[in-house]
Protein backbone atom coordinates (compact mmCIF):
# COMPACT_ATOMS: atom_id res chain seq x y z
CA UNK A 1 0.00 0.00 0.00
CA UNK A 2 2.84 2.41 0.86
CA UNK A 3 4.20 1.96 -2.63
CA UNK A 4 1.00 3.41 -4.09
CA UNK A 5 1.26 6.48 -1.85
CA UNK A 6 4.92 7.11 -2.74
CA UNK A 7 4.07 7.03 -6.44
CA UNK A 8 0.55 8.46 -6.24
CA UNK A 9 1.54 11.75 -4.62
CA UNK A 10 4.14 12.70 -7.30
CA UNK A 11 1.64 11.53 -9.93
CA UNK A 12 -0.97 13.90 -8.49
CA UNK A 13 1.57 16.75 -8.41
CA UNK A 14 2.34 16.16 -12.07
CA UNK A 15 -1.39 15.99 -12.94
CA UNK A 16 -1.93 19.32 -11.18
CA UNK A 17 0.83 20.86 -13.31
CA UNK A 18 -1.25 20.42 -16.48
CA UNK A 19 -4.26 21.96 -14.78
CA UNK A 20 -6.13 18.81 -13.75
CA UNK A 21 -8.11 19.24 -10.53
CA UNK A 22 -8.71 16.80 -7.68
CA UNK A 23 -11.90 15.43 -9.30
CA UNK A 24 -10.13 14.75 -12.59
CA UNK A 25 -7.23 13.03 -10.84
CA UNK A 26 -9.75 10.93 -8.91
CA UNK A 27 -11.64 9.98 -12.10
CA UNK A 28 -8.41 8.94 -13.83
CA UNK A 29 -7.32 6.89 -10.83
CA UNK A 30 -10.72 5.22 -10.43
CA UNK A 31 -11.59 4.55 -14.09
CA UNK A 32 -8.22 4.26 -15.83
CA UNK A 33 -6.09 3.19 -12.84
CA UNK A 34 -2.63 2.97 -14.32
CA UNK A 35 0.51 4.35 -12.70
CA UNK A 36 2.56 4.33 -15.87
CA UNK A 37 -0.31 5.72 -17.95
CA UNK A 38 -1.22 8.47 -15.50
CA UNK A 39 2.40 9.65 -15.46
CA UNK A 40 2.66 9.44 -19.24
CA UNK A 41 -0.37 11.64 -19.93
CA UNK A 42 0.89 14.80 -18.13
CA UNK A 43 4.49 14.16 -19.14
CA UNK A 44 3.72 13.86 -22.86
CA UNK A 45 1.26 16.76 -22.64
CA UNK A 46 4.00 18.98 -21.15
CA UNK A 47 6.35 17.82 -23.92
CA UNK A 48 3.78 19.11 -26.41
CA UNK A 49 2.69 15.75 -27.85
CA UNK A 50 -0.66 15.78 -29.70
CA UNK A 51 -3.59 14.10 -27.92
CA UNK A 52 -3.81 11.27 -30.50
CA UNK A 53 -0.14 10.43 -29.99
CA UNK A 54 -0.60 10.40 -26.21
CA UNK A 55 -3.57 8.02 -26.47
CA UNK A 56 -1.76 5.72 -28.92
CA UNK A 57 1.37 5.53 -26.72
CA UNK A 58 -0.60 5.00 -23.52
CA UNK A 59 -2.74 2.31 -25.19
CA UNK A 60 0.34 0.49 -26.43
CA UNK A 61 1.75 0.47 -22.91
CA UNK A 62 -1.69 -0.74 -21.68
CA UNK A 63 -1.40 -3.92 -23.76
CA UNK A 64 1.04 -5.38 -21.22
CA UNK A 65 -2.07 -5.96 -19.08
CA UNK A 66 -3.26 -8.61 -21.57
CA UNK A 67 -0.47 -10.87 -20.35
CA UNK A 68 -1.53 -10.46 -16.74
CA UNK A 69 -5.15 -11.04 -17.64
CA UNK A 70 -4.33 -14.21 -19.56
CA UNK A 71 -2.21 -15.42 -16.64
CA UNK A 72 -5.18 -15.19 -14.24
CA UNK A 73 -7.66 -16.97 -16.53
CA UNK A 74 -7.14 -20.42 -14.98
CA UNK A 75 -7.62 -19.08 -11.44
CA UNK A 76 -10.94 -17.49 -12.42
CA UNK A 77 -12.51 -20.70 -13.79
CA UNK A 78 -15.82 -21.31 -12.04
CA UNK A 79 -15.83 -17.87 -10.40
CA UNK A 80 -18.97 -15.70 -10.70
CA UNK A 81 -18.79 -13.47 -13.78
CA UNK A 82 -19.29 -10.23 -11.90
CA UNK A 83 -16.50 -10.99 -9.44
CA UNK A 84 -14.16 -12.17 -12.20
CA UNK A 85 -14.84 -8.92 -14.08
CA UNK A 86 -14.16 -6.75 -11.04
CA UNK A 87 -10.98 -8.69 -10.32
CA UNK A 88 -9.75 -8.49 -13.93
CA UNK A 89 -10.50 -4.77 -14.18
CA UNK A 90 -8.39 -3.90 -11.14
CA UNK A 91 -5.16 -5.81 -11.86
CA UNK A 92 -1.98 -3.69 -11.94
CA UNK A 93 1.76 -4.26 -12.35
CA UNK A 94 2.25 -4.35 -8.60
CA UNK A 95 -0.83 -6.27 -7.45
CA UNK A 96 -0.25 -8.80 -10.27
CA UNK A 97 3.04 -9.81 -8.64
CA UNK A 98 1.47 -10.06 -5.20
CA UNK A 99 -1.53 -12.12 -6.34
CA UNK A 100 0.46 -14.47 -8.58
CA UNK A 101 2.64 -15.35 -5.60
CA UNK A 102 -0.42 -15.87 -3.35
CA UNK A 103 -2.26 -18.03 -5.91
CA UNK A 104 0.78 -20.25 -6.41
CA UNK A 105 1.10 -20.72 -2.64
CA UNK A 106 -2.50 -21.96 -2.65
CA UNK A 107 -5.32 -21.15 -0.21
CA UNK A 108 -5.94 -17.86 -2.01
CA UNK A 109 -9.29 -16.93 -3.57
CA UNK A 110 -10.37 -14.55 -6.30
CA UNK A 111 -12.49 -12.77 -3.69
CA UNK A 112 -9.49 -12.04 -1.49
CA UNK A 113 -7.36 -11.11 -4.51
CA UNK A 114 -10.07 -8.63 -5.53
CA UNK A 115 -10.02 -7.15 -2.02
CA UNK A 116 -6.25 -6.59 -2.36
CA UNK A 117 -6.84 -4.93 -5.74
CA UNK A 118 -9.58 -2.62 -4.44
CA UNK A 119 -7.53 -1.61 -1.40
CA UNK A 120 -4.60 -0.78 -3.68
CA UNK A 121 -6.88 1.20 -5.97
CA UNK A 122 -8.30 3.22 -3.06
CA UNK A 123 -4.86 4.17 -1.76
CA UNK A 124 -3.81 5.03 -5.31
CA UNK A 125 -6.84 7.30 -5.87
CA UNK A 126 -6.53 9.02 -2.49
CA UNK A 127 -2.79 9.68 -2.86
CA UNK A 128 -3.37 11.10 -6.35
CA UNK A 129 -5.95 13.51 -4.94
CA UNK A 130 -3.53 14.40 -2.13
CA UNK A 131 -0.83 14.99 -4.76
CA UNK A 132 -3.05 17.42 -6.68
CA UNK A 133 -3.71 19.38 -3.47
CA UNK A 134 0.01 19.41 -2.60
CA UNK A 135 0.90 20.41 -6.16
CA UNK A 136 -1.51 23.33 -6.05
CA UNK A 137 -0.32 24.45 -2.60
CA UNK A 138 3.46 24.34 -2.98
CA UNK A 139 5.70 24.63 -6.02
CA UNK A 140 7.44 21.26 -6.16
CA UNK A 141 9.94 21.40 -9.03
CA UNK A 142 8.32 19.37 -11.81
CA UNK A 143 11.59 17.82 -12.93
CA UNK A 144 11.92 16.23 -9.49
CA UNK A 145 8.30 14.96 -9.35
CA UNK A 146 8.56 13.52 -12.84
CA UNK A 147 11.78 11.72 -11.95
CA UNK A 148 9.63 9.54 -9.68
CA UNK A 149 8.09 8.21 -12.88
CA UNK A 150 11.45 7.75 -14.59
CA UNK A 151 12.57 5.79 -11.52
CA UNK A 152 9.54 3.52 -11.73
CA UNK A 153 10.09 2.86 -15.42
CA UNK A 154 13.74 2.03 -14.67
CA UNK A 155 12.59 -0.38 -11.95
CA UNK A 156 10.06 -2.05 -14.28
CA UNK A 157 12.74 -2.30 -16.99
CA UNK A 158 15.45 -3.72 -14.71
CA UNK A 159 13.07 -6.35 -13.29
CA UNK A 160 12.28 -7.79 -16.76
CA UNK A 161 13.63 -11.25 -17.46
CA UNK A 162 17.25 -10.73 -18.64
CA UNK A 163 16.98 -12.81 -21.84
CA UNK A 164 18.86 -12.02 -25.04
CA UNK A 165 15.62 -11.26 -26.92
CA UNK A 166 14.46 -8.86 -24.20
CA UNK A 167 17.82 -7.13 -24.41
CA UNK A 168 17.39 -6.76 -28.18
CA UNK A 169 13.91 -5.30 -27.57
CA UNK A 170 15.18 -2.78 -25.02
CA UNK A 171 18.28 -1.66 -26.91
CA UNK A 172 16.37 -1.28 -30.19
CA UNK A 173 13.66 0.71 -28.40
CA UNK A 174 16.26 3.09 -26.93
CA UNK A 175 17.92 3.57 -30.34
CA UNK A 176 14.49 4.11 -31.92
CA UNK A 177 13.60 6.83 -29.42
CA UNK A 178 16.94 8.62 -29.88
CA UNK A 179 16.64 8.37 -33.67
CA UNK A 180 13.10 9.80 -33.61
CA UNK A 181 14.18 12.68 -31.39
CA UNK A 182 17.21 13.39 -33.59
CA UNK A 183 14.82 13.57 -36.56
CA UNK A 184 12.67 16.07 -34.67
CA UNK A 185 9.80 13.60 -34.08
CA UNK A 186 9.67 13.75 -30.29
CA UNK A 187 5.85 13.28 -30.20
CA UNK A 188 5.66 9.68 -31.49
CA UNK A 189 9.16 8.74 -30.24
CA UNK A 190 7.94 6.41 -27.46
CA UNK A 191 5.45 4.59 -29.70
CA UNK A 192 7.87 4.21 -32.63
CA UNK A 193 10.75 3.16 -30.37
CA UNK A 194 8.67 0.55 -28.54
CA UNK A 195 7.24 -0.93 -31.76
CA UNK A 196 10.73 -1.09 -33.28
CA UNK A 197 11.91 -2.91 -30.14
CA UNK A 198 9.09 -5.50 -30.32
CA UNK A 199 9.68 -6.06 -34.05
CA UNK A 200 13.44 -6.48 -33.58
CA UNK A 201 12.97 -8.93 -30.72
CA UNK A 202 10.44 -10.99 -32.72
CA UNK A 203 12.81 -11.11 -35.70
CA UNK A 204 15.66 -12.04 -33.36
CA UNK A 205 13.72 -14.88 -31.75
CA UNK A 206 12.52 -16.25 -35.12
CA UNK A 207 16.04 -16.10 -36.52
CA UNK A 208 17.34 -17.88 -33.42
CA UNK A 209 14.83 -20.70 -33.90
CA UNK A 210 15.69 -21.28 -37.55
CA UNK A 211 19.43 -21.08 -36.97
CA UNK B 1 2.98 24.72 -21.69
CA UNK B 2 -0.81 24.89 -21.62
CA UNK B 3 -3.18 23.23 -19.25
CA UNK B 4 -5.43 20.42 -20.39
CA UNK B 5 -9.06 21.47 -20.92
CA UNK B 6 -12.00 19.27 -19.79
CA UNK B 7 -12.78 18.24 -23.38
CA UNK B 8 -9.27 16.93 -24.03
CA UNK B 9 -9.25 15.39 -20.57
CA UNK B 10 -12.46 13.45 -21.23
CA UNK B 11 -11.20 12.19 -24.60
CA UNK B 12 -7.98 10.99 -22.97
CA UNK B 13 -9.85 9.45 -20.03
CA UNK B 14 -12.40 7.59 -22.17
CA UNK B 15 -9.90 6.35 -24.79
CA UNK B 16 -7.15 5.32 -22.39
CA UNK B 17 -9.69 3.90 -19.93
CA UNK B 18 -11.42 1.87 -22.66
CA UNK B 19 -8.26 0.32 -24.11
CA UNK B 20 -7.09 -0.42 -20.58
CA UNK B 21 -10.35 -2.11 -19.60
CA UNK B 22 -10.34 -4.21 -22.80
CA UNK B 23 -6.74 -5.30 -22.25
CA UNK B 24 -7.48 -6.20 -18.64
CA UNK B 25 -10.77 -8.04 -19.09
CA UNK B 26 -10.98 -9.59 -22.57
CA UNK B 27 -8.11 -12.13 -22.35
CA UNK B 28 -9.39 -13.46 -19.02
CA UNK B 29 -12.87 -14.10 -20.37
CA UNK B 30 -11.88 -15.13 -23.89
CA UNK B 31 -9.37 -17.77 -22.83
CA UNK B 32 -11.31 -19.57 -20.12
CA UNK B 33 -8.09 -21.26 -19.11
CA UNK B 34 -6.71 -21.95 -22.59
CA UNK B 35 -3.44 -20.35 -23.65
CA UNK B 36 -2.92 -17.47 -26.10
CA UNK B 37 -1.61 -18.38 -29.57
CA UNK B 38 2.14 -18.70 -29.18
CA UNK B 39 3.13 -15.91 -31.60
CA UNK B 40 0.75 -13.45 -29.95
CA UNK B 41 2.01 -14.37 -26.52
CA UNK B 42 5.61 -13.90 -27.63
CA UNK B 43 4.90 -10.47 -29.16
CA UNK B 44 3.04 -9.38 -26.01
CA UNK B 45 5.95 -10.59 -23.92
CA UNK B 46 8.31 -8.24 -25.76
CA UNK B 47 6.14 -5.19 -25.17
CA UNK B 48 7.15 -4.56 -21.53
CA UNK B 49 10.95 -4.49 -22.09
CA UNK B 50 10.56 -2.48 -25.30
CA UNK B 51 7.99 -0.05 -23.89
CA UNK B 52 9.78 0.55 -20.59
CA UNK B 53 13.13 1.01 -22.37
CA UNK B 54 11.50 3.51 -24.74
CA UNK B 55 9.94 5.40 -21.81
CA UNK B 56 13.25 5.53 -19.92
CA UNK B 57 15.17 6.63 -23.02
CA UNK B 58 12.56 9.29 -23.73
CA UNK B 59 13.01 10.72 -20.23
CA UNK B 60 16.81 10.53 -20.09
CA UNK B 61 18.19 11.04 -23.57
CA UNK B 62 17.91 13.81 -26.10
CA UNK B 63 20.21 14.85 -28.92
CA UNK B 64 22.43 17.75 -27.91
CA UNK B 65 21.93 17.16 -24.19
CA UNK B 66 25.68 17.56 -23.57
CA UNK B 67 26.03 20.70 -25.69
CA UNK B 68 26.14 22.92 -22.60
CA UNK B 69 28.78 20.80 -20.89
CA UNK B 70 28.98 17.41 -19.23
CA UNK B 71 27.86 18.00 -15.68
CA UNK B 72 24.33 19.26 -15.28
CA UNK B 73 23.24 17.07 -18.19
CA UNK B 74 24.76 13.94 -16.68
CA UNK B 75 22.96 14.33 -13.31
CA UNK B 76 19.79 12.45 -14.40
CA UNK B 77 21.94 9.68 -15.86
CA UNK B 78 23.81 9.25 -12.58
CA UNK B 79 20.51 9.27 -10.65
CA UNK B 80 19.18 6.67 -13.11
CA UNK B 81 22.22 4.52 -12.38
CA UNK B 82 21.45 4.72 -8.66
CA UNK B 83 17.83 3.66 -9.32
CA UNK B 84 18.92 0.76 -11.54
CA UNK B 85 21.14 -0.48 -8.71
CA UNK B 86 18.30 -0.16 -6.17
CA UNK B 87 15.90 -1.90 -8.59
CA UNK B 88 18.31 -4.77 -9.09
CA UNK B 89 18.89 -5.20 -5.33
CA UNK B 90 15.36 -4.64 -3.98
CA UNK B 91 12.93 -5.09 -6.95
CA UNK B 92 10.78 -2.57 -5.07
CA UNK B 93 8.90 0.21 -6.89
CA UNK B 94 8.64 2.14 -3.63
CA UNK B 95 12.39 2.18 -2.95
CA UNK B 96 13.12 3.01 -6.57
CA UNK B 97 10.79 6.02 -6.51
CA UNK B 98 12.16 7.26 -3.18
CA UNK B 99 15.84 6.75 -4.02
CA UNK B 100 15.39 8.15 -7.53
CA UNK B 101 13.74 11.37 -6.37
CA UNK B 102 16.29 11.79 -3.54
CA UNK B 103 19.30 11.14 -5.81
CA UNK B 104 17.96 13.43 -8.51
CA UNK B 105 17.18 16.24 -6.06
CA UNK B 106 20.60 15.98 -4.40
CA UNK B 107 22.50 15.87 -7.71
CA UNK B 108 20.66 18.81 -9.30
CA UNK B 109 20.96 20.94 -6.16
CA UNK B 110 24.74 20.29 -5.87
Amino acid sequence: MLGYVAIGVPCGILSASIGLDALQAFLLSALFYSGAGQFMIPNMWIAGAPLASIIASVSLVNTRQMLYSAAFAPACRGVRKRLAFLFAATVTDESYGVNVAKFSEGGWSVGRATAVNLLSQSSWALSNVAGVLVGNAVGVPLAIASFAMTSIFICLLVTQKPSAANLVAAVTAVLGVVACKAAGLSGPAILVGALAGVAAALAFSWAGRRG
Amino acid sequence: MGSMAWGDFLVALVCCGATMLLCRVVPLFALKGRNLPEGVERALGFIPPAAFAALVANDLLSPGMFDAGLWPAAAPLVAAGVVALVAWRTKSLLWCAVSGVAAYALLTLL
